[in-house]
């Protein structure tokens, strides 16, 4: 808006006339960076978070692909398929590009999307470090796939326990390429946590009051903040396992006073709650399906969330429940038992409520609305057996078997991915001003939900029939054939789904009907504006009375004026009540951002050669970040004079 | 097609555009990196006491003690930049663009006769990173930390050449009282350290 | 059941296995109960015809209150079922954490890349007996297995007998079992170890005591007297690289690195519990176990026909 307010203009056309020129006037101040050299200095989120997107998606198909390939030489007993140094590299590959390079990336990444959009706000409040955080992420999997061809993939598991992975049994750079990888994506997750904590508390639009913030924001918030006190358990960890690889530290060597067992505290500080860190995205994205596709508020606002809330505290008691196999103290033990057991209270939380919402709702069976059905088939096995998984002494037999595995993809693919493809499928027309088509949507969906079952369920019993998890191969006589095979041939049922539904989006994204403002009636500000979203999001920042705020908007919805648009300004609000407090500019394109992310890149990357590399990349790093910092007097700042 | 009518309801053309504190998202920013730092050295010093209680003998034999007194003393020059910091930070919201540089200057003064001071220490150790595990803990803790402080170095230097050369923007006076901000909390990380790696009893007694 | 022995939770011949998959029956049934009950209310819910106005927005206060009760409900109900879970469970452990006896038999287990060295505890030296990879304990009496890492992390599991117990380096612990009838029981290492943690097995076998003092007795006796074949065959182990590795008593190899062969014929399996140790397996092993088990720490060997078959003829006289 200009500084005149609309409100002192007459008639129609005087109207009509200045906001157009007002329209004008933003799309030139909020003009996306153009061309090859605009794809480096780009700030804005909705362009990033499309970046996150798509970047975490093509990791998916790889980590996927790898998945396949472990199921087939799973498949039977005694195959040749892959070797042990290839299996080995290829399941750390799978788990390490599964959580890292894709699930906690793809959440956050539509985190960057859509929260601007769902708190009315026209970007992140630090748009460069949201391009710095993408570039760091990108050369952290571009450097993990890179080593994984040039057969330096990662091959110690996921968690990479010492001392295997340490210097003594891990020789060469295969560890030093995951503790690394596990380094960049730290620091963007860690990044990406406090711009989205930063947006949610001084950027919403006026009104929207800590209690009708959007269930998905809330999601949002209650996972950056998780991010912001469990990733750094797993930075400092893979720090002392690259110094004792690089200097010969002792962290871990028992030999010199060192301890193997704090990798694994440490590693499942971080390791739980990234659980977590990628769940309750998830749930964000079940309430905010279930409310357009129900034609309901979701039920019980305030017990979904005090659960997300309860969830990320309690998410950080239940690390030792990984690490009962260990022999720790009985009592110890009772209380991760009792923790774990506990956190069951605030999931069943969330079902009940969703099955509330369901119960009263005008139901649309569209493609999202079937996700959000598997997700709560899918889920509340993987929950269940994670109760069981809480019981120490069913604990010892089923750890680290193929029950674990089966348990984790129920949590994580029915809990998570689930969740996910159902977003994507509801936010595709809000990113792409396109519709997927619907049938090929249900294809995909009833594909990928008989693939997964079929997949995972087979491999509890393989589990409870004694199979131990990351072997390459196994006896026939071990009788694990049969449920192997059903098992592989699930995993193409499923890879197939996925297949139908990337497919899905690639055609639609040239062919689909064009989606308009919003094709489902929903209720978030996302909405209200153009499919996809002009630059500045929204031309006059709206502002909210309930938790549905579009529901209640009728023929005329408030709107706040008085921002210039002659330079990027924000609306700050205050954290409570969201009440204007003062504007803020904020910075446009610039290449410096992605000059600090080579910089990181040099610096982790040689450091797995040399202890210079530190020293060394500071040199580019403190470059960039200067060039960063120093005022340029151009954004509109008032400028201060020396006082004489 | 025809838009959605709108109604104006608030004007905010004349709110200001800097803000102090929280009120500023940048706050929220740094008070983020504190919290990611402080855990990540509050899990540190975690991992310290693990190892401490797993190991028999604490700190392992031939680890001599660099003296209570230049271990204080350091330490104390450390809280005394905080006095400058503080001083920067109060010039900053007063808008004295001078006061701002002399405090700046005294206490990067003071950081970097710290940071001498604290190269002086470690070379009287008697250990190094890869002696045992503690020798690592030590220092990697003290690594980590210098870090920050070079940091703290290179931003004081940054703002003391914004600030003579311009341009000075009004929100770089906020940047200013959040770095101030920021020092104390790398001092107070500091402070904690010392109180566990000098005074831990483990260490007072081989003293006696 | 073939050579490789009973290996299912849900096949319990160890007292403590047979309590744990008490507790798993309990859970299943619980949790069934609990997946059908949230199956049902969801088939009903998006079955149903609702009675409200189909405006969008919240629902009408009357069905709110109403829906309170029973989300309030289900959540109470929860905290109950998890609380009796939560009892079984701490209970379940107690129990299985009781085990144990005064002058039991002591086995220490040492997890090495990729074979369990095993070695029957005893004051007398004399009466120390070192195997690998097959453990013989007697059925209805408990034994103590006592663990640690000669590298890095194992997890030492018998499925049928009792949950896990990770081998850490610089933590030794211990663990009581009980077989409560004689069988073979497989076990496994259930903690990922590199390369051939696939092939890291093992077997218990639980024997009547009376069965079980004999072959300890017959571990005690060293190897019979060797046939001039034989004997050409402990030469050229003794001169070969076999004899830096592995120890066999009677013979001038005392290596360290690899299982103790001293009764290798005795034993049913080769290879950590990978293959019967029958004639074929043995010779093809010794020439090549790199094809067998890709990676693990015993390199080819090349032998003429003669040697291979003096090799193996003094290695099957190891009873």
């Amino acid at each position: 808006m200009s500084a005149e307010p609309i409100g002192g203009l007459t008639s129609a056309e005087d109207f009509e006339a200045a906001e157009a020129a007002d329209r004008r006037l933003l799309e030139r101040t909020w003009k996306y960076a153009s061309g090859l050299w605009g794809w480096f200095t780009e700030v804005d989120h909705s362009r990033i978070g499309k970046r996150y997107i798509v970047t975490a998606l093509i990791f998916f198909a790889l980590g996927g692909i790898e998945a396949l390939m472990m199921r087939v030489q799973l498949a039977r007993p005694a195959n040749g398929f892959l070797g042990p140094d290839l299996y080995n590299q290829v399941f750390t590959t799978h788990g390490s590009t599964m959580m890292f390079l894709f699930a906690v990336p793809i959440m956050l990444g539509l985190g960057v999307y859509l929260v601007p959009l769902m708190v009315g706000t026209r970007n992140l409040a630090f748009p460069r470090l949201n391009a710095f955080s993408y570039y760091v992420y990108l050369i952290g999997g571009l450097f993990l796939y890179t080593a994984f061809f040039l057969n330096t993939g990662p091959d110690a598991g996921w968690f990479a326990y010492v001392p295997l992975s340490g210097p003594q049994f891990s020789p060469g750079k295969r560890v030093d390429v995951w503790a690394q990888m596990i380094t960049f994506t730290e620091i963007s997750a860690l990044a990406v946590a406090v711009n989205l904590i930063t947006t949610i508390f001084k950027q919403r639009a006026p009104g929207m009051s800590l209690n009708r913030i959007p269930l998905f924001v809330w999601a949002m918030l209650v996972t950056s903040f998780m991010v912001v006190f469990a990733m750094p358990a797993v930075m400092l960890s893979s720090l002392m396992l690259a110094l004792d690889r690089l200097i010969d530290t002792h962290f871990f060597n028992p030999a010199q006073g060192g301890d193997a067992i704090l990798w694994q505290h440490l590693f499942w500080f971080f390791g739980h709650p990234e659980v977590y860190i990628i769940f309750i995205p998830a749930t964000g994205i079940v309430s905010a399906i279930l409310a357009p596709f129900t034609r309901r508020e979701v039920f019980g606002y305030m017990a979904l969330v005090l659960s997300l809330v309860a969830t990320g505290f309690i998410g950080f008691g239940l690390w030792v429940h990984h690490m009962f196999a260990t022999g720790l103290p009985q009592l110890g033990a009772s209380f991760f038992t009792a923790a774990s057991i506990m956190i069951a209270i605030p999931a069943g939380t969330q079902i009940f409520c969703w099955i509330a919402t369901l119960w009263g709702g005008h139901l649309r069976f569209k493609t999202p609305l079937l996700y959000v059905l598997g997700f709560i088939f899918t889920f509340v096995i993987g929950g269940l057996t994670g109760v069981m998984l809480a019981a120490v002494p069913l604990n010892l037999q089923v750890h680290d078997t193929f029950f674990v595995v089966a348990h984790l993809h129920y949590v994580l693919i029915g809990g998570a991915v689930f969740p996910l493809l159902g977003g994507l499928f509801y936010w595709f027309p809000k990113l792409t001003g396109r519709m997927l088509s619907e049938t090929w949507g249900k294809v995909s969906f009833w594909l990928v939900f008989l693939g997964f079952n079929v997949t995972f369920f087979p491999q509890h019993i393989l589990g409870l029939e004694g199979m131990p998890r990351r072997v390459y191969t196994y006896l026939p006589e071990t009788g694990w054939g049969d449920l192997n095979m059903l098992s592989t041939a699930g995993a193409f049922i499923l890879g197939l789904g996925v297949l139908v539904y990337l497919l899905n989006g690639i055609v639609s994204l040239a062919k689909g009907e064009p989606a308009g403002d919003d094709p489902w009636g929903a209720d978030t500000l996302e909405w209200s504006v153009s499919s996809p979203p002009p630059p500045y999001n929204f031309q006059a920042l709206p502002m909210v009375s309930g938790r549905s705020p579009r529901w209640l908007w009728h023929d005329q919805h408030p709107v706040v004026v008085g921002l210039r648009s002659d330079r990027r300004e924000f609306l700050i609000t205050n954290l409570l009540d969201a009440e204007p407090d003062h504007r803020q500019v904020s910075p446009g394109p610039t290449v410096w951002p992605f000059i600090l992310s080579l910089g990181v890149g040099v610096t982790f990357i040689l450091g797995i050669f040399t202890p210079w590399g530190l020293p060394i990349g500071a040199v580019p790093c403190a470059v960039a970040l200067i060039a960063w910092f120093w005022p340029r007097g151009d954004q509109g700042h008032p400028l201060l004079k020396e006082k004489s | 097609m025809k838009r959605r009518p709108t109604t104006p309801v608030i004007d905010v053309s004349n709110l200001p555009t800097t803000a102090f504190g929280q009120r500023d998202p940048l706050w929220w920013g740094v008070a983020g990196v504190m919290c990611i730092e402080g855990t990540m050295f509050a899990l540190m010093l975690a991992s310290y006491f693990y190892l401490r209680g797993g190991a028999h003998v604490w700190p392992p034999p031939g680890v001599i003690h660099p003296g209570l007194g230049i271990t204080t003393g350091n330490l104390a020059l450390l809280l005394l930049s905080i006095l400058p910091m503080h001083l920067a930070a109060q010039a900053a919201e007063r808008q004295d663009l001078a006061k701002i540089r002399l405090w700046l200057v005294v206490s990067t003064v003071l950081f970097v006769a710290f940071l001498a001071l604290r190269i002086s220490i470690m070379h009287r150790l008697t250990f190094r990173w890869d002696s045992h595990a503690y020798g690592s803990l030590i220092w990697t803790t003290v690594g980590l930390h210098t870090v920050h402080v070079v940091t703290g170095i290179v931003e004081n230097l940054l703002f003391i050449a914004v600030l003579t050369r311009g341009p000075v923007e009004d929100k770089l006076m906020d940047d200013l009282r959040l770095n101030s901000m920021y020092w104390y909390f790398v001092v107070a990380c500091w402070a904690l350290f010392y109180g566990v790696f000098y005074l831990d009893p483990g260490l007072l007694g081989t003293l006696r | 059941m073939s050579w490789i022995g009973f290996h299912s939770v849900l096949h319990a011949h160890g007292i403590e296995a047979v309590r744990i998959g008490r507790l798993w029956w309990l859970m299943l049934s619980v949790c069934s109960a609990v997946f059908l009950l949230v199956l049902l209310a969801t088939g009903i819910a998006v079955t149903r015809r609702p009675q409200e106005s189909g405006l969008p927005g919240p629902l009408p206060p009357q069905g709110r209150l109403r829906r309170n009760r029973v989300v309030a409900g289900a959540i109470g109900l929860t905290a109950v079922t998890l609380f009796v879970l939560l009892i079984a469970s701490v209970s379940t452990g107690r129990a299985v954490a009781s085990l144990g006896a005064s002058n039991a038999t002591v086995i220490k287990v040492i997890g090495h890349q990729w074979w369990w060295e095993v070695k029957y505890q005893n004051p007398r030296p004399d009466r120390i007996v070192t195997t690998a990879n097959e453990i013989h304990i007697p059925a209805g009496r408990p034994v103590l297995i006592e663990l640690a890492s000669a590298d890095i992390i194992h997890s030492f599991w018998v499925p049928s007998l009792h949950g896990k117990r990770d081998l850490i380096p610089g933590h030794d612990s211990a663990l009581w079992i009980e077989a409560d009838r004689p069988g073979v029981y497989r076990g496994f290492c259930a903690e990922f170890c590199g390369h051939q943690h696939a092939h890291m097995g093992l077997l218990v076998i639980a024997d009547p005591p009376e069965r079980y003092a004999a072959w300890y007795a017959a571990q005690l006796r060293p190897p019979p007297p060797a046939a001039p074949l034989q004997q050409r065959g402990r030469q050229i182990v003794e001169s070969a690289p076999c004899a830096r590795c592995h120890t066999i008593q009677g013979s001038q190899a005392t290596g360290s690195l690899g299982p103790d062969l001293t009764h290798l014929a005795s034993r049913r399996t080769i290879a950590a519990a990978t293959l019967p140790n029958i004639h074929e397996n043995l010779s093809g092993w010794i020439l090549d176990p790199q094809t067998l088990k890709p990676g693990c720490q015993m390199p080819a060997n090349s032998l003429s026909a003669a040697d291979l078959q003096a090799v193996t003829a003094y290695l099957e006289s190891l009873r």
